[in-house]
C-alpha cells in the first residue's frame, strides 16, 4: 500500500529524531507513564494521524461517497495502537482485531465463519443471569470492556493498561482537536472536550 | 535451644514430683546458660558457619571430622555439631556409628545413650537435648540420664514435640517460617549467608526432622507473633520485610505486596484523571476512571466524525489542485510561503505554530472580499457542505495571502463552480500547505 510506504518513510524519519531526543531506559515492569505527553510523540502521531486519514479518504472514494466517522476513528485508533510501539496490551489487542476483521472480510464468502461468530457473541450473552458481583468487581469489569484487549487481565495489570490509555486517548484528542482545527478554521466546539485540557 | 532444659524438666517432672528447688536451680542455670549461649554463638558465628556449609552436604565422615577436630571448641563445638548434622535426615542412619564416637565427648550422654533410644529419632532428640546443655548441667546429668532411659519414649518424642515449639516461638524473631520441607534446604542455603539466622535456621531444621504437624503449629504461632521479621525466600523472589505489628504469615506477605502495587498504581491514576482527588476508595475511583474513560473515548467519536466531514473537501481539493495546474504556481510561490510559514517542515503538524502562522498570515494580507468570492467561485468542491460551519468570523479571520493575487487572476479565467465551503478561505491556504508537503514527501 502506498500509504503504508508513505508512513513508514514517515515512521523512520521519526524514530531517527526520536533516537535524538534519547529513548528513556524503560523499567520491564513498568511502561514510562509520561511518554505520550512528549513532543515528539504527539508529532508522530499527529503526522501519522493525518496520512492516515488522508488514505482513509482515497481508499474509500471509489467505493462510497464520503468516509464516515467510524472509519476515521478506526484510522485514528490504529495509528494511535502503532504509535505505542506496542508495548501495551491495549495497543496490541486495537491491531489484532483490525487483522482479525481484515481477514474476515476476505473470507466473506465463507459462511461459516460469520455463523460462527454470531453463534459466540449470542451465547455469551443469552445464560446470563444476574449475580450478586460486589460493587468492586464489576467496576473492574465494567473498566476491563472499556480498555481493548483488557477482559482476562488482572487488575493490577488492568491499571497500569488503564494509565497507559488514558494518557494515549488524551494524546489522541489533543491531536484531533488541532487537526480539525487546522482543516476547518475554526476553533473546535469544546463542549465536548470540556475535560481536555 | 533456650528450652532444652524445660524440656529435661518436663521429662523429670512428669513421672515424679518433689523437684521444685532443682527445677529453681535449673532456671537460674537456663538463664545463666542461654547468655552464655548467645554470647558463644556470637562470638563463634563464623566459626559456626565455617562448619554449616560443610554440613549441609555432610555425610557422616564430615561429623567425624568435627568430633575429631572439635576438642576444644567445649560446648559451642558440641552444640554445632549436633545442629550441623540435623539438617541431613540422611544422617539418621548413621547415628547409632555416631553414637559411638560420641561417647569419648559426651561424657553424660554417654550414658544416655547406651541406656537409650532404638529409633533414631529418638536418639537425635535426646542427643541434642542433652548436649545442647551446658556444661554446668553435671548436677543435671546424673538425674536427666536416670530419667530419660525410661522407656517413656513416646514421652520423649511429645516433649521433643513441644520443646520443638518452644523453640520456635523463641526463635521467631529472627526467621520467618515457611512450613515446607522442600525449600528448606535451599533456605538453610539462603538463611546461612545471613547472620544470626543461622542459628534460627538450625532450629527451624530441627522442626523438620520431627512429625509435619508441628510445622502447622508453629507457623500458626508465628503469625501470631508481634515482631519485626524478614522472610527469607527462594532467591528468585522479591524479598519483603515485614513490618512491625503486622503479620508475617506468607500469605500476608503475598497479598500486601499485592495490595502496595494495587495502591501505587492507583496513585498514578489519582493524578492522571481529573476530579479524583476528591473521591478516596478503590470503588469511587474506579468510577471516576470510568468516566473518564469514556468521556475520551466520546470525544475521539465526535473529533473523528468532524474529521470526517472535513476530509472529502481536503481530498478533493488537493485533486482539483492538481488538476487545475494551480501546483506550478503554488511552487512559485513556496520561497515566501516557506519565509512566512513555519509548515514547510514536512509532515509537521505543530499545534501552537500553525496557529501563530495562521494568525500572521490573516494579518498580513489583506484581500478584498471580490477576490475571495471569486476565488470561491473557482476554487470550490462541488460538494454540498454544512450549514453548520459556516462563520463569518472565520472567514474574515483567513485570508489568503496577497502574493496569491496572481494565482487568483488565473483562476477567474477558469471555469467556475457553483459552491460554498465556510472553510472554504482556508483551503487555498491548507491546500498550497499540504500541496507543499506532497512536494517534500515525493
Amino acid at each position: 500500500m502506498a500509504s503504508s510506504i508513505s508512513e513508514t518513510n514517515f515512521e523512520e524519519s521519526k524514530r531517527i529524531k526520536r533516537r535524538k531526543t534519547g529513548d528513556e531506559l524503560r523499567d520491564p515492569d513498568t511502561i514510562d507513564r509520561t511518554r505520550w505527553r512528549s513532543e515528539s510523540e504527539q508529532r508522530i502521531y499527529s503526522t501519522k494521524l493525518f496520512e492516515a486519514i488522508r488514505q482513509v479518504r482515497r481508499n474509500s472514494s471509489p467505493v462510497n461517497k464520503v468516509s464516515s466517522g467510524r472509519d476515521i476513528q478506526d484510522a485514528a485508533d490504529r495509528v494511535l495502537a502503532v504509535a505505542a510501539k506496542g508495548r501495551t496490551r491495549w495497543s496490541r489487542a486495537i491491531l489484532a482485531s483490525r487483522l482479525r476483521l481484515r481477514l474476515a472480510h476476505n473470507n466473506k464468502k465463507h459462511k461459516k465463519a460469520r455463523v460462527a461468530k454470531v453463534t459466540g457473541s449470542i451465547r455469551s450473552k443469552m445464560p446470563e443471569k444476574k449475580r450478586f458481583i460486589p460493587a468492586l468487581q464489576r467496576k473492574v469489569k465494567v473498566l476491563s470492556r472499556l480498555v481493548p484487549g483488557c477482559r482476562k487481565v488482572s487488575f493490577p495489570n488492568l491499571l497500569e493498561e488503564t494509565t497507559d490509555y488514558i494518557s494515549a486517548l488524551e494524546m489522541q484528542v489533543r491531536a484531533m482537536t488541532a487537526l480539525t482545527e487546522l482543516l476547518t478554521g475554526s476553533p473546535v466546539d469544546r463542549l465536548a472536550s470540556t475535560s481536555v485540557s | 535451644m533456650n528450652r532444652a532444659l524445660p524440656e529435661m524438666l518436663h521429662c523429670l517432672s512428669g513421672p515424679g514430683n518433689g523437684t521444685d528447688m532443682t527445677v529453681l536451680e535449673r532456671q537460674r542455670t537456663r538463664v545463666k546458660w542461654q547468655h552464655q549461649e548467645q554470647q558463644n554463638y556470637f562470638g563463634g558465628s563464623e566459626f559456626v558457619g565455617g562448619f554449616l556449609e560443610p554440613s549441609q552436604a555432610s555425610q557422616v565422615g564430615d561429623f567425624q571430622d568435627l568430633l575429631g577436630g572439635g576438642g576444644g571448641g567445649g560446648s559451642v563445638l558440641r552444640d554445632v555439631m549436633t545442629r550441623s548434622v540435623k539438617p541431613d535426615p540422611g544422617l539418621e542412619s548413621g547415628w547409632p556409628e555416631l553414637g559411638r564416637y560420641e561417647l569419648p565427648d559426651l561424657g553424660f550422654g554417654s550414658a544416655v545413650l547406651m541406656n537409650g533410644s532404638p529409633t533414631g529419632f529418638e536418639m537425635n532428640s535426646t542427643i541434642r537435648r542433652t548436649s545442647s546443655c551446658p556444661p554446668t548441667e553435671a548436677q543435671v546429668a546424673p538425674e536427666a540420664k536416670g530419667k530419660v532411659s525410661e522407656p517413656a519414649e513416646k514421652m520423649n518424642s511429645a516433649v521433643g514435640r513441644e520443646s520443638f515449639k518452644k523453640r520456635k516461638a523463641d526463635k521467631v524473631q529472627n526467621t520467618k517460617v515457611v512450613a515446607e520441607d522442600d525449600a528448606k534446604d535451599k533456605r538453610s542455603k539462603v538463611c546461612a549467608e545471613e547472620g544470626e539466622s543461622k542459628i534460627t535456621t538450625e532450629q527451624t531444621r530441627t522442626k523438620n526432622t520431627t512429625t509435619h504437624t508441628n510445622n502447622r503449629e508453629i507457623s500458626a504461632d508465628t503469625s501470631r507473633e508481634n515482631s519485626k521479621a524478614s522472610e527469607v525466600q527462594k532467591p528468585d523472589y522479591i524479598h519483603v520485610r515485614a513490618r512491625r505489628g503486622q503479620a508475617t504469615d506468607s500469605h500476608s506477605l503475598a497479598e500486601r505486596v499485592r495490595r502496595e502495587r494495587i495502591s501505587e498504581r492507583m496513585k498514578y491514576l489519582q493524578d492522571l484523571v481529573p476530579g479524583c482527588n476528591k473521591v478516596t476508595g478503590k470503588a469511587g475511583m474506579l468510577d471516576e476512571i470510568i468516566n473518564y474513560v469514556q468521556s475520551l473515548q466520546r470525544q475521539v467519536e465526535f473529533l473523528s466524525m468532524k474529521l470526517a466531514t472535513v476530509n472529502p473537501r481536503l481530498d478533493f481539493n488537493i485533486e482539483d489542485l492538481f488538476a487545475k495546474e494551480i501546483f506550478p504556481a503554488c511552487s512559485a510561490n513556496f520561497p515566501t510561503i516557506g519565509s512566512s510559514s513555519e509548515m514547510t517542515n514536512p509532515a509537521y503538524l505543530q499545534f501552537n505554530p500553525v496557529q501563530q502562522m495562521v494568525a500572521c498570515c490573516g494579518l498580513e494580507m489583506g484581500v478584498n472580499t471580490p477576490d475571495l468570492m471569486a476565488l470561491r467561485r473557482t476554487i470550490s468542491a462541488p460538494v454540498s457542505l454544512p450549514e453548520t460551519y459556516f462563520d463569518t468570523s472565520c472567514f474574515t479571520q483567513l485570508q489568503p495571502p496577497s502574493t496569491w493575487d496572481a494565482d487568483l487572476q488565473n483562476l477567474f479565467n477558469l471555469d467556475s463552480h457553483q459552491g460554498r465551503s465556510i472553510s472554504f478561505p482556508s483551503q487555498p491556504f491548507t491546500g498550497s500547505v499540504e500541496a507543499s508537503n506532497l512536494k517534500m514527501e515525493i
